[in-house]
């Protein structure tokens, strides 16, 4: 996944001691001198991250803002430190190494880890950190919250997946109840619902109901079998197109599927976080789509402006009109949906950045 | 339920002169107010509709439908009857017969299905789905609790069933993906689980370390090690090192095709197969064979058992080896069955579950077997009463497999006896 091209090495070198002239010019701008001191280029510039216990190969969020950091090492040269936290103990832990490591930049993944990043960030003022998926309501000074308004890409998702499914019954699950996660089901709900009132159909949504914030969930991102049992119940209930929003337990979803396919029914699954036709390729005959949170882009900006000593704790938002988030290309279901939905889709895309269609969730973002 | 079923079912008839305790006509009536109340008189009148058959069945059966409201209140009334009359029994200083609990609790576990179906969005479940996931979620946990019984009825405390199950899921994923037989996966998950349990029976035979400490730390190592190989061999080359394939559902034919009996008994993989199997052989190796005699006596008195010439030690120490096999081919259900590939942790605690399943089947193959069965079916039926939509939060939902299993175990653990010598090291002399 992850390439190294070392042709890039002399662009790298050469933005570096652009950054390292940046960074001399705007140290004034407040910037600790820690990071952006005379010295300070890219080569110098300590680049960490701490996972939660899904760990850097969570086929999900850990995984990407991993790779945008990493991309940020191809590019800029920066050095990177990660450690990955086994357990919601380690995170303490792993923070106060990578204070001692000298990180200047230190990237924590997931709304678990919101306390222990604000703990390490007042202990460490002169340290910048990046928070994925969290955002605090007081904000702090040196922590930059990386956060997405997943609803409005589950929205269209929601509306092609009711467009699209032949026993008029879609589904979804989550992992566990968390804002994150209910944020993807609460969109998906208004896409199906937005479908229904357009057409005068009544596609019902199983394990999500918006209204009562209450669900399906299969209790952790491990059990993989138990994704594909929660799929299977879902397909006995009538579903034939799921979305689980699950991490790794998302491939459980996958392999009812396939089964339930290979048995001769038609069905159909949607991917989160990264484009599952891609990343999840064993299940990629049976990807409708998928509802992409671009965190690898986002990532690789942050270091950039960092290492440019362009820092600040204002948090980035992804929404559909930054493109930050957005459902994935259909691939070899292109066919099964009609020109006259992806039209549709279009439409609704725009209609969502210029406001004309707005998509509320609890969990969105708050501006 | 079964906690109220249990007094009754194994009361000893032999001591007529001790007292008739009010424990079983009390718990009767408590449940049988809060069934005719909360599941009657507060259900939802809705019908309430169970689906019988699965696509593909050969013969059809209409779905059940049976009225909210109503029918809650007749199994209400029918309870209160049951209750009323253990009360009565137990006033004549009478028993209740063993029969009343599982009656009682059959009535029980309907009348709340009727009640949080009809309450529900959709009051509609696929009752046939409803009970082939129960086992399908139970599959590992027999499994492991069968590893359970063979450990533990020799006298080794076996906390590792989580470790042998996880080494079984990764072995197998990764033997599978090389090989390119799904057959020979399913053999190394054997071979990695007794490897596991070998560990253990070294270190408490041979050693004599603490056993609960050994199998703890057994799980500890064998979840780093498999998660630090998936890291660093298996997510270098999935195509090559993770891509077991899945052992083929094997359908009997006709036969699968009855309702309900028919997926779970005859539509299984070779690893559900040998589940029933399993359960079978190890419960009449347990109790019908010579074998069996030896491996519970060395667990229930060791020195006994030596000084008939029996050697304990090494008695032990293939009945754990042996234990982990079978917990091992538990784990190949992960990667071989339900998906194909691994992932770290992928067993998810479901080793501990198999433990009080275990305890709660009262160290015999067969009821940890049933144990394992309800957990499943309480799992399986917590999903699906979330899809439907039931009023009840899904945070409360999820809990009730443990529940459940902390009130079975509760209820039956004072009265079950663990094998007398278990977690004693035996040395001679």
């Amino acid at each position: 996944m992850i390439t190294t091209r070392p042709h890039f090495a002399k662009t790298a070198a050469a933005g570096a001691a652009l950054a390292g002239a940046a960074a001399l010019v705007l140290s004034a701008c407040g910037a600790p001198p820690e990071t952006t001191g005379p010295t300070a280029s890219a080569p110098d510039f300590i680049g960490c991250i701490v996972s939660d216990s899904g760990g850097f190969d969570d086929q999900s969020f850990n995984q990407s803002s991993y790779e945008g950091l990493k991309k940020a090492e191809a590019d800029l040269g920066i050095q990177v430190k990660e450690a990955e936290s086994k357990s919601n103990n380690d995170y303490e832990t792993n923070l106060n190494g990578m204070m001692s490591a000298g990180c200047n930049l230190t990237v924590t993944v997931g709304y678990l880890l919101g306390d222990a990043t604000k703990a390490a960030a007042e202990a460490n003022p002169d340290k910048h950190f990046t928070i994925v998926d969290f955002a605090y309501a007081q904000p702090v000074p040196n922590v930059k919250p990386v956060v997405y308004d997943t609803a409005q890409a589950a929205y269209l998702a929601g509306y092609a997946a009711a467009a699209t499914t032949k026993t008029g019954i879609v589904g979804t699950f989550g992992g566990v109840k968390i804002p994150t996660v209910t944020i993807f089901m609460d969109g998906f709900a208004d896409g199906v619902a937005a479908y229904n009132q357009a057409k005068g159909k009544d596609v019902q949504l199983l394990g999500w109901n918006k209204a009562a914030q209450d669900g399906t969930f299969t209790g952790d991102f491990e059990k993989q079998d138990k994704g594909k049992q929660f799929t299977q119940n879902l397909l006995d209930q009538g579903a034939d197109i799921v979305m689980p929003v699950a991490g790794p337990v998302g491939k459980g979803a996958g392999a009812a599927l396939q089964e339930a396919k290979a048995a001769g029914k038609e069905v159909a699954l949607i991917w989160v976080d990264s484009d599952g036709y891609l990343t999840a390729p064993d299940y990629k005959d049976i990807m409708l789509t998928s509802v992409m949170k671009k965190m690898d882009e986002a990532i690789e900006a942050l270091v950039r402006d960092d290492t440019e000593g362009k820092f600040s704790n204002e948090p980035y938002v992804g929404t559909l009109e930054n493109d930050g988030v957005a459902i994935a290309p259909f691939h070899d279901y292109d066919a099964k949906v009609s020109a006259e939905t992806k039209a549709e889709l279009e439409q609704l895309r725009k209609d969502i950045i210029d406001g004309t269609v707005t998509v509320t969730s609890q969990a969105s973002p708050k501006k | 339920m079964s906690a109220t079923a249990a007094p009754a079912v194994s009361a000893p008839a032999i001591s007529p002169g001790a007292p008739v305790g009010w424990k079983v006509p009390a718990t009767l009536s408590v449940l049988a107010v809060v069934a005719l109340v909360v599941f009657g008189f507060l259900g939802s009148a809705q019908t309430a509709e169970f689906g019988i058959s699965a696509s593909g069945d050969a013969f059809a059966l209409p779905a059940l439908r049976v009225p909210g409201m109503a029918t809650s209140i007749v199994l209400g009334v029918l309870m209160a009857g049951l209750a009323a009359w253990s009360v009565w029994l137990k006033l004549q200083g009478r028993r209740t017969p063993g029969w009343a609990g599982p009656v009682f609790a059959v009535m029980f576990v309907f009348s709340f299905l009727v009640w949080v179906v009809a309450s529900a969005r959709t009051p509609s479940i696929s009752l046939a789905g409803l009970i082939a996931g129960a086992v399908t979620l139970a599959v590992p946990l027999v499994f492991g609790s069968l590893s359970g019984v063979l450990c533990e009825r020799s006298g080794v405390v076996n906390i590792a069933i989580e470790g042998q199950l996880l080494g079984g899921a990764f072995t197998a994923a990764i033997v599978a993906s090389v090989t390119r037989s799904p057959a020979l996966g399913l053999v190394a998950a054997a071979v990695a689980g007794a490897l596991v349990s070998m560990v253990l029976a070294v270190f408490s035979i041979r050693y004599l370390v603490n056993q609960i400490i050994v199998g703890v730390v057994l799980n500890v190592l064998v979840s780093g090690l498999t998660g630090f190989l998936f890291t660093t061999v298996m997510q270098e080359d999935p195509e090559l090192f993770n891509s077991p394939g899945r052992l083929p559902i094997l359908e009997i034919p006709v036969l699968s095709a009855i309702p309900i009996l028919g997926p779970i008994l005859f539509k299984q993989s070779v690893v559900g197969y040998l589940m029933y199997i399993a359960v079978a052989v190890v419960w009449l190796g347990l109790f019908k064979t010579r074998w069996g005699l030896r491996l519970r006596a060395v667990g229930e008195h060791p020195k006994a058992a030596d000084t008939l010439g029996i050697r304990v030690n090494a008695t032990r120490f293939w009945n754990v080896t042996l234990g982990g096999a079978i917990a091992g081919i538990g784990g190949s259900f992960f990667t071989l069955v339900a998906i194909d590939s691994f992932t770290k942790e992928i067993s998810g605690g479901r080793g501990f579950i198999a433990l009080a399943a275990l305890i709660f089947g009262r160290w015999n193959p067969i009821g940890a077997f049933f144990a394992a069965l309800l957990f499943g079916f309480a799992d399986n039926l917590q999903a699906i009463l979330t899809i439907i939509g039931t009023p009840v939060p899904s945070q409360f939902m999820a809990m009730m497999p443990y529940l459940v299993t902390v009130f079975a175990v509760a209820g039956l653990v004072g009265r079950s006896r663990p094998p007398a010598a278990e977690g004693i090291p035996y040395v001679k002399g």
